[in-house]
């Protein structure tokens, strides 16, 4: 693979222009939520809340993986790690997530066989050089990540790897926006649309949820250009009283997404009710493994069932999650939660809103 | 001892192996008067003047790298770290911690980047130490490093002394070495043309202590990168410090890999960049200085040092909004030096 970055994204002219825009059409006040950590990472490197006019606000809402997965997932993978013969395997970034008890890291630290991968694959890879050992996979991501992990299983059971499971706490992200606009005191005059999980799951997905609540939406990319198109766009519809679906990505995202990918993803897994970090329990926004998988789920294969378990007391995640509060208002921010010793998830990946928040503002 | 034979625990006994060992491999390697005295110690010749003295240890994994070896490395980085307390580096110590079952041939290639690169910076390893442990107590091979060098009269360089209105060279790309590392980790074998920058910037520095500028600070931005060492100048001066986006040197594929992984080039580790900070009356004469240097020729102003925020880092962006640099809080890369 050789690596080229596309520049024209990054053309400070053309940026320029377009804050100017923003602020001629912007009167009205606008909130607005990107629903994508990447996009939260991308506002925050390229300075974009310190050109906006005043009246526009953004907020950060579930959109980092690995902030939305549940303590009790958590805890479930800190389990795995602490059974004779197993090798868990993960992203780096849920390394340092705080269950209820202890984290991946630590549990690392004192002898379990923890191994962060780039990818699923080199999970199975880390399964079929270890014959005689288990190695769970820590599933977790949205649309983005779930064919590769569907894909991946297709692999494994035609490879016959036997040693192999994952535990899935992945997610859906249409249902998620809908749990948001049902959710009390949530005001969000317009979505930021995920870049990366529209590829797969097209502008179509979110027709549903569009049409339901009226919500100005738009599918952005990452680069400066793109995130100030999107809010244009939003900042018009919103002046205009014009709410519409625009994907303003075309150059990644088409109607009907990753045909193959989808078909995938819907081969291996089926929707189910997910549970996800503060906000709680929203149907149909999970994937389990369907009946034909299963011999590759480790909840079932090793017996885990972890209990709920409350949040730690004064997190804000939750509220943060859903934009009810900007993690300056959470007590524990800068005092108790750092990067260095997170309480809640969103200090601890990169993409999420407080870590962010931590190294950017 | 050849070239298919592995490093064994006798080799670091101290009994006849070992000897065998310093005598047919390392001794003929590294041209030491002093080593071959065979000496506890060494007993050198300094010229008059104050001494800096620096030490650092070298872990990086994989052991070898596109442009280089954690051999090369470790001398550089002591080189760099003597030179950036406005020094010249003379002598450097060596010491190995080896994995049993380590190839001889990686040895005999490691010592041999470690000779050369001794001869490029112009400073003589004078003592050292082997040690071997059982095979998972290290990892293939750990180097220390350490160094003394004499800093000229006159000179006074520290990151305490950089005054509003100072400019700030940067004496090339950011981000080459720890993205080359990273590269090379399992799983990530990506086809670009990167490599590590590490080298030796001792000549660089004399060069720009004898054009007879003012000089306020010399550091060189290794582990947390650029962004980490500006932050660490903002809080030892009590100033702030304001960078130029579009004025960063950052080779494209290196911004493409960063792009892919989620990495800021910012807190990427360089092992052959200085930063120069000195006031804007010289910074221009010092800019063409390190860009007559054979490692300094993408030397780029790329901010100054103000009165605004004292202790931050404040970076404008490419679409001319801005945002704080902080330090790096913790995500570090594993084992990059």
């Amino acid at each position: 693979m050789s690596l080229k970055y596309m520049e024209e994204f990054r053309d400070a002219r053309l940026a320029k222009e377009l804050v100017k825009r923003i602020k001629a059409v912007s009167t009205k006040p606008l909130r607005l939520m990107e629903v994508c950590g990447t996009h939260t990472m991308a506002i925050f490197r390229h300075g974009i809340r310190s050109v906006l006019p005043d009246g526009i606000t953004l907020l950060s809402g579930p959109g980092c993986p690995v902030c939305v997965t549940a303590q009790k997932d958590i805890d479930a993978y800190v389990a795995f790690s602490g059974m004779k013969d197993v090798i868990v395997t993960t992203f780096g970034d849920l390394m340092k997530v705080p269950g209820s008890g202890s984290t991946l890291a630590k549990e690392k630290a004192v002898g379990a066989d923890v191994r962060i991968v780039y990818s699923i694959f080199d999970a199975i890879n880390i399964a079929k050089k270890n014959p005689t050992k288990e190695v769970v996979f820590c599933a977790v991501g949205f649309e983005t990540t779930i064919p590769t992990i569907a894909a991946s299983l297709l692999t494994a059971q035609a490879e016959n790897v036997s040693n192999f499971s994952i535990y899935a706490a992945n997610k859906l992200t249409p249902p998620a926006l809908a749990a948001l606009m049902e959710a009390d005191g949530v005001e969000i005059d317009g979505f930021i649309l995920p870049g990366h999980v529209s590829v797969i799951t097209g502008t179509d997905a979110y027709r549903g949820t569009f049409e339901k609540y009226d919500i100005p939406s738009v599918i952005t990319g990452f680069e400066p250009v793109d995130v100030l198109k999107g809010i244009l766009i939003l900042a018009e519809q919103n002046e205009a009283g014009r709410p519409d679906l625009i994907n303003a990505y075309p150059r990644a995202v088409s109607d009907k997404g990753n045909e193959k990918a989808k078909a995938i993803m819907n081969q291996v897994f089926e929707i189910s009710a997910a549970t996800w970090r503060g906000i709680g329990e929203i149907p149909e926004s999970g994937m389990s493994l369907r009946e034909s998988y299963r011999q590759f789920d480790a909840a079932q294969k090793f017996g885990i069932d972890m209990p709920d378990v409350p949040e730690p007391k004064g997190c804000a995640c939750g509220e943060i999650l859903m934009g009810l509060k900007t993690p300056e208002a959470c007590k524990l921010y800068k005092k108790v939660c750092t990067p260095m010793s997170p309480v809640g998830p969103c200090m601890v990946s990169s993409e999420g809103a407080c870590a962010a928040y931590y190294k950017y503002a | 001892m050849t070239d298919n034979d592995i490093i064994l625990l006798d080799h670091g006994s101290g009994g006849k192996v070992s000897h065998a060992m310093f005598a047919d491999l390392i001794l003929p390697l590294f041209d030491s008067p002093e080593l071959a005295r065979q000496d506890d110690g060494a007993v050198l010749e300094v010229p008059k003047g104050r001494l800096a003295f620096s030490t650092d240890s070298y872990v990086v994994d994989p052991i070898f790298f596109p442009g280089g070896n954690i051999g090369d490395l470790a001398v550089n980085g002591t080189v760099n770290d003597i030179s950036m307390c406005g020094a010249q580096p003379l002598y450097i110590s060596v010491g190995l911690i080896i994995e049993e079952g380590l190839p001889v041939k990686d040895l005999k290639t490691i010592l041999e980047t470690m000779a050369a690169a001794a001869k490029k910076a112009n400073v003589r390893i004078v003592t050292g130490d082997t040690k071997v442990v059982p095979r998972g107590k290290a990892d293939k091979i750990f180097i220390n490093t350490s160094g003394v060098g004499v800093i000229p009269e006159g000179v006074d360089v520290s990151g305490c002394s950089a005054v509003p209105g100072d400019k700030i060279i940067v004496s090339g790309t950011l981000a080459d070495h720890g993205i080359t590392v990273l590269s090379e980790r399992e799983g990530l074998k990506f086809d670009s043309d990167v490599r590590t920058d590490s080298a030796p910037l001792n000549h660089m520095v004399k060069s720009i202590l004898d054009s007879e500028c003012e000089v306020h600070v010399l550091r060189d931005p290794t582990r947390g990168g650029l962004g980490t060492t500006l932050n660490e100048i903002a809080g030892q001066s009590g100033v702030g410090i304001r960078l130029y986006e579009e004025r960063l040197p950052v080779r494209g594929s290196v911004q493409g890999t960063c792009e892919l992984l989620g990495f800021d080039p910012l807190y990427i580790a360089n092992e052959g960049k200085l930063i120069a900070i000195v006031p804007e009356k010289d910074a221009n004469q010092v800019l063409e200085v390190i860009r007559a240097d054979e490692f300094g020729k993408e030397a780029v102003i790329v901010g100054e040092v103000t009165d605004q925020s004292p202790g931050r880092v404040i970076l404008e962006t490419l679409i001319g909004g801005t945002r704080v640099v902080d330090m790096l809080a913790g995500e570090q890369l594993p084992r990059i030096c």
